[in-house]
């Protein structure tokens, strides 16, 4: 495939005719997309509208079964779930409990070590940056072993300090919340990351004479920084709510299976337990469509409030 | 909104040494939240280093460091399966994902960057929406695609549905639109190319951007469990991510193995971050994904 | 590079695989295997990495030494995944010629991933020689719709583990554990109030449990899953809606808690946990974390007063899926060496399952010793003279109605509410799944 764009791109130039010239030019910018386009839709796309029409079968996969066409059968039957509608619920939590971590306090640490000397705050940086290069899988190895209700390192700690050990992955009123910090845990060095980033590209003339007309440094932060940077806040609100759910995936799986009684579990963990893990095509097919159309409605929504924010911004 | 900063009403000025007594304050706040929200993000690695070196007997304690270390749990961890071979194998893969992501990244990028053409933004918008099609949607066709063009078991089963990603697309392009125009320009009036002014006017000068996408997807190729699970018959011919999972069984968790390998599974990536850290840390500031 | 092309060639390829002996007579495959023939095992133990896996590539070693002409190829899967992985495999028209399938597909097993029944393939005479020393329990497991689809291999019973030790402390007599529900309730209730521990958890509920502990509960009440014609669901009939609302009680006295899989394992480990009804597999788990801590003992799963347990089997089978000749003969060779004497000798005594053969339990030259050592595996046996099969729901959405169903009891013990309103919820969602309704 490159070789075939490499001799195109050489080729170009000496036979410099008009007309090939035009329809290279119409071309080549397809060319180039040539790869990624069809990867995408070799593993995508395709089997995204495949999943369209096989959401309305039945089948379990296997050549010797028959195609059953069940008409809405198998949205009714996802929409009829109980857990369905909990784990929506959950989703919306999940989303609420993930905005402060991943992106108010990130905005907070951003800002207020801001003045900290540049290798201390290098320092911090990269230390903070080390759950986000952990494997899924080993954080959550760690955490059930830190968190064991038994011998795990956070209840015996608690327990020398007084308290009761708490069930932090059994309790139904405390699974979601665990699995949320857990969550945050992976990206509050991410967010920081980019924030500090952002906040640091700020032009230090416009603080300074901010400062020399007398403005306090919560003016400053107000008034300057916060809309400067608020953009990047955008992004990252963006990023929590569209891919918050993804994020604590693999964290529900391992840890509680959506449980105790569903609560821990959100709309993907859901789907993926009734459609994409039992392999019943008709099931998780219709899932894929509910959570592509659900997801790619909510993300217009919020590319377009973004673009207005951003160009009332300019 | 800059003039609006700008425009603040004037105050009287604080004076110097109340100012000079607050910052002294305020850095010391900042590093009690710094050194706080490190200990957070550090203590559970430290946990697992610390647990996986106690002896096999040992492996409940709590003392903050191993009182007797041993290597008990190394050696059960490397005897029970083949963590060499499968770390060879997460190396291979992780390092040709990354290549041929960079690649086609680039290729794609530069089409945005420097044409327009028909379909452009709508062509755009279906690589960016790939983010949130997520691999367990699509896991059972590309299962049946593998599986039928033979390639269960294997590495390139792993390595093929990441030829591409939006990351590397959108990272790059927003590179290359940060790129001065003149210096394009001046390279297309010398008579280059577009093959020749992509690889050797633009390429090079995205050099921290590509590092630090580079590191991004090999970690995160390194760290995906899924998708081997799906397609991996044999541990010789498996992932580093999937031998983890071999040491968490119903029949009871073993502790010890279990965060030796986890140790073992992370060492590479937490070496290639220390090395690199310096690079990873301010390619990120520079860049500056937003 | 068309996608259809590729799926659809995929697809007549493995239809050909597949298709061919619907039909096959007995005394169909070769009396021996004559050329080098490679056959593909599926098995969950290998997919750990512990005693179980290391037993098992001992096992298949020791088969290839005694039959030169076949070679093994063993495949690990997860116990969670074999089940799906097996599908997807046939799916794609490369499946297993053998498979450690969990009990609760069988249905599933037999009418869609086409499970070859032994008496299709076995010639009477050699069957019957084979099934000479098998527990009759034992074998009926593995019978569906009147024939043998496979032969059970791992699997066991559901027993009551207790520590001795905080029974003690409990003013409770270890040597007299709890034989009914009511019984176990008094115990519990005195090892939270005298012992300060944790008074019972079970393996019932949880992501990883599925159904079998909870089907030997309800049934243990009188009350069944599934109707005899297997068209109706029936675990929401009062009985079975006794049988949750004593957990609710359990519950709500505080005696027992929701805890999953590997905490509740976890806890017994370490000895905060007084009682817990489990899987004996876990047993070897258990023995290492109270070693030097507690006395680990066990007992038979408790009954509801009067009323005879009826517990039924957790684990695996092993299937023949080939439908060539000579593999068959070849997974049937695989099949008879790993449930053979020596087989269940190691799997007994080393990966923790139950003997499917019962006169090696005191034969000295298989388990007789280690029985003696290993008193824990008595209850385990006891119930092996009671075992019933572990139900598996009929048609395509078998898997969903398990979740359903386990949601409801879990929602029914734990959530607060009316059990009786969770469990016929569940059976009225989970009964549009079945196959009927579909029609």
């Amino acid at each position: 495939m490159t070789a075939a764009i490499a001799t195109m791109g050489s080729t170009e130039k000496p036979l410099a005719r008009r007309r090939t010239r035009t329809a290279n030019r119409r071309l080549l910018p397809w060319l180039y997309l040539s790869p990624v386009i069809a990867t995408f839709i070799v593993w995508i796309y395709w089997p995204l509208i495949d999943a369209f029409r096989l959401s309305f079968y039945q089948w379990d996969m296997l050549p010797t079964s028959p195609i059953v066409p069940v008409g809405w059968t198998n949205y009714i039957n996802i929409f009829s779930l109980p857990k369905f509608w909990q784990a929506l619920g959950n989703t919306g939590w999940y989303i609420a409990g993930l905005l402060p971590l991943a992106v108010a306090l990130p905005l907070a640490i951003a800002i207020f070590t801001a003045d900290l000397p540049p290798r201390a705050r290098m320092v911090y940086r990269g230390i903070i940056f080390v759950p986000m290069i952990v494997a899924p899988v080993v954080a959550a190895a760690i955490w059930r072993w830190l968190l064991d209700p038994g011998h795990g390192m956070v209840n015996m700690m608690m327990r020398d300090f007084g308290f009761r050990p708490l069930r932090f992955l059994q309790d139904p009123n405390l699974a979601l919340w665990t699995i949320v910090v857990l969550t945050g845990w992976k990206l509050i060095g991410f967010s920081t990351l980019i924030l500090s980033a952002a906040n640091a590209n700020i032009n230090p003339s416009l603080i300074e004479a901010a400062r020399m007309d007398g403005a306090s440094k919560w003016e400053i932060i107000r008034d300057i920084r916060l809309p400067l940077l608020s953009s990047t806040v955008l992004f990252l609100v963006m990023m929590t709510i569209l891919l918050g759910a993804q994020w604590s995936f693999s964290y529900i799986n391992v840890l509680t299976g959506g449980g105790p009684l569903g609560s821990s579990t959100n709309i993907y963990y859901v789907l993926w337990d009734f459609g994409f893990s039992s392999l019943s095509v008709g099931w998780s097919s219709a899932a894929a469509v509910i959570l592509f159309l659900g997801f790619g409605a909510l993300a217009f929504v919020l590319f377009r409030l973004i673009d207005k924010v951003s160009f009332h911004d300019n | 909104m800059t003039t609006d900063a700008l425009a603040l009403p004037r105050r009287a000025r604080r004076a110097s040494s109340a100012s000079g007594w607050l910052k002294g304050f305020d850095l010391a706040g900042g590093h009690v939240v710094m050194a706080l929200l490190s200990l957070f993000c550090l203590f559970p690695v430290y946990w697992m280093i610390v647990t996986s070196l106690r002896p096999a007997n040992k492996v409940f304690e709590r003392s903050l460091w191993p009182t007797a270390a041993s290597l008990d749990n190394y050696t059960y961890a490397l005897n029970a399966i083949p963590i060499g071979q499968m770390l060879v194998n997460t190396l291979i893969v992780a390092a040709i994902v990354t290549v041929v992501q960079l690649i086609t990244g680039l290729l794609a990028a530069y089409a945005f960057a420097r044409w327009r053409f028909p379909f452009d933004k709508l062509v755009h918008v279906l690589i960016a929406l790939t983010w949130l099609v997520p691999l367990q949607v699509v896991m059972i066709p590309n299962y049946l695609l593998i599986a039928n063009a033979g390639l269960l078991d294997s590495l390139t089963a792993l390595i093929l549905p990441h030829f591409a990603s939006a990351l590397a697309v959108l990272m790059l392009l927003q590179a290359m639109r940060s790129f001065p125009n003149e210096v394009l320009e001046a390279a297309r009036m010398d008579g280059a190319g577009s093959w020749r002014v992509l690889w050797e006017v633009v390429t090079p000068n995205l050099r921290g951007t590509i590092a630090s996408l580079a590191i991004l997807i090999f970690i995160s190729t390194w760290n995906e469990y899924f998708w081997p699970l799906l397609l991996t018959r044999t541990p010789e011919h498996s992932v580093i991510q999937i031998g983890i999972q071999m040491f968490m069984t119903s029949e009871g968790t073993q502790w010890g193995p279990l965060m030796a390998a986890s140790t073992l599974a992370s060492l590479p990536i937490f070496i290639l971050y220390i090395v690199l850290q310096q690079q990873v840390v301010s390619s990120f500031m520079k860049s500056g994904i937003r | 590079m068309n996608r259809r092309t590729l799926l659809s060639a995929g697809v007549s390829l493995a239809l050909g695989a597949l298709a061919l002996p619907a039909f096959a007579f007995a005394g169909d495959i070769p009396a021996k295997v004559e050329a080098p023939v490679t056959i593909s095992y599926y098995n969950y133990n290998l997919a750990t990495a512990g005693i179980g896996g290391e037993a098992t590539k001992k096992l298949i070693a020791e088969f290839e030494a005694a039959n030169p002409n076949i070679k093994v190829n063993g495949v690990g899967v997860t116990s969670a995944e074999i089940s799906t992985r097996v599908q997807a495999d046939v799916a794609a028209g490369r499946g297993p010629d053998v498979a450690q399938m969990v009990f609760s597909d069988f249905d599933f097993m037999v009418h869609n991933l086409g499970a070859v029944a032994l008496e299709d393939i076995i010639p009477t005479a050699e069957l019957k020689a084979h099934f000479e020393g098998i527990s009759p329990k034992g074998l009926a497991l593995g019978v569906y719709e009147g024939k043998t689809y496979g032969l059970a291999y791992t699997f066991s019973t559901p027993v009551l583990f207790y520590n001795a030790d905080l029974f003690r402390k409990a003013g409770l007599d270890p040597e007299n554990p709890p034989k009914t529900w009511a019984e176990v309730k008094v115990a519990a209730k005195a090892i939270v109030d005298k012992a300060g521990a944790e008074g019972i958890a079970t393996g019932i509920f949880g992501p990883s449990a599925g159904d079998w502990l909870f089907q030997g509960l309800i049934r243990s009440n009188g009350a069944s899953v599934l109707s005899k014609d297997r068209k109706t669901l029936t675990f929401a009939s009062a009985e079975g809606i006794e049988a949750v609302s004593m957990l609710q009680d359990l519950y709500k006295s505080g005696v027992y808690s929701n805890l999953d899989i590997s905490a509740a394992m976890d806890a017994m480990a370490a000895g905060t946990v007084g009682m817990y009804l489990q899987t004996s597999a876990v047993q070897g788990y258990l023995v290492k974390g109270a070693k030097g801590n507690f006395e680990l003992r066990a007992s038979t799963m408790p009954r509801f007063g009067d009323k005879p347990v009826r517990p039924n089997n957790s684990g695996s089978a092993l299937v023949i899926m080939s439908h060539d000749p000579v593999k068959q003969r070849a997974a049937w060779e695989l099949m008879k060496f790993m449930t053979s004497k020596h087989a269940y000798t190691v799997i007994t005594s080393q990966i923790g399952y139950l003997p499917l053969r019962t006169d090696i339990v005191n034969d000295p030259q298989y388990l007789g010793e280690w029985v003696k050592d290993h008193p824990l595996i008595q209850p385990n046996l006891q119930q092996l003279a009671v075992l019933e099969p572990w139900e598996s729901f009929p048609g395509a959405n078998y898997r969903q109605i398990v979740k359903t169903m386990m949601d409801g009891a879990e929602q029914a013990v734990f959530g607060g509410g009316d059990p009786a309103k969770a469990m016929k919820d569940a059976q009225a969602n989970a009964q549009k799944l079945m196959p009927a309704a579909m029609n």
